[in-house]
């Protein structure tokens, strides 16, 4: 494992993300604006099954779904870069997996709800039923737990590079 | 003014909690949380108006945008938590400056866009395109928006004296 992420941070790609300059900084910038828009449309949504602005028919909530793909786009790159600039700090760090994990449950319900409440029109005249609710009210705990460990990394790392640990 | 935000936050007490080893990362993870909550509302209504999900009936929309308000109030709050705990991190740094502006700048569109936009908007039809004076004011309301979180990442990213700053 150390010596694939010694091998890894020293490639010319991870050099360049650390070192370029503007590299780093307009991945972090990425993330931040993609986070914002990934979450927002998320919890948006959520208040939506949960019976905020009950108005708009929670069908029409798919018409977002574009935008949601090009935020989940640019999260995933910037992700990776800063991933790639900086392996073994989220690596070895057991905050990381968390947030990996919790990303992967809430996007799972996401794609559960957008083929049961949101998925259909027929369904937009009725409250959504109380397991769907239950599942957005999850989502909703989900997408907190995934910004306050994304935002934790960057004080519970233990190392910045791999080869700090040779020494 | 320093001294006043500096006084504030030691007599307060946020001074010391902010310092402890996981106040700051706290009000930085709401402060992230409001920001998406303002995204997802405002953000997600100003889409809208621009042509994105038409079909979205404006009128009942616009309910998601008091919301919005509350992620801006909690990010006041939690901006201010950040501030009398380092005030000079921020005062005299351009990029919490152009923050600020674009802030205003958000707030002044807003003023705008409910005196003379909101009305046909809330009255349209649910697949109806927004009119350009709301089009235009959406637009505005975005790119601030979006402005505010890169100057958000710069103010920490270059920090003072060693700040990132295109007039000196």
């Amino acid at each position: 494992m150390i010596d694939f992420l010694i091998w890894l941070e020293e490639t010319r790609p991870s050099t360049w993300m650390r070192e370029s300059g503007g590299a780093f900084f307009s991945s972090l910038v990425f993330h931040s604006i993609g986070m914002a828009f990934v979450a927002g449309i998320h919890v948006v949504t959520d208040l939506r099954i949960l019976g905020v602005a009950p108005g708009v028919p929670r069908s029409l909530m798919r018409r977002y779904l574009p935008a949601l793909w090009a935020s989940l786009a640019v999260v995933t790159v910037s992700g990776l870069a800063l991933l790639l600039a900086y392996p073994a700090k989220a690596l070895t760090n057991p905050v990381f997996y968390f947030k990996l994990a919790a990303i992967a449950a809430a996007l799972w319900i996401m794609r559960a709800l957008m083929r049961g409440v949101l998925g259909d029109s027929r369904h937009d005249a009725a409250p959504a039923p109380g397991k769907e609710k239950a599942l957005a009210a999850a989502s909703l705990v989900l997408w907190v737990a995934v910004i306050t460990s994304g935002r934790f990394l960057a004080y519970t790392a233990k190392v910045m590079l791999a080869s700090h640990l040779l020494y | 003014m320093e001294d006043l935000l500096y006084s504030i936050g030691q007599k307060s007490g946020i001074y010391n909690f902010m310092h402890t080893s996981w106040g700051w990362p706290t009000v930085e993870s709401l402060h992230f949380l409001g920001l998406s909550l303002l995204i997802g509302c405002i953000g997600l209504w100003d889409l809208r108006l621009l042509g994105v999900a038409r079909g979205v009936p404006m009128g009942a929309l616009h309910r998601l945008v008091p919301w919005g308000v509350g992620g801006y109030a909690l990010n006041l709050c939690t901006g201010f938590l950040f501030v009398v705990s380092a005030p000079n991190q921020y005062l005299y740094n351009p990029a919490f400056q152009i923050k600020l502006s674009l802030m205003a700048i958000a707030g002044l569109n807003i003023l705008v866009f409910y005196r003379f936009a909101f009305r046909p908007v809330r009255a349209a039809a649910a697949g109806a395109p927004a009119p350009a004076g709301a089009r235009t004011a959406a637009a505005v309301s975005l790119v601030c928006w979006i402005g505010v979180i890169v100057c958000g990442r710069l103010i920490t990213y270059f920090r003072p004296p060693y700040h990132w700053c295109f007039w000196c």
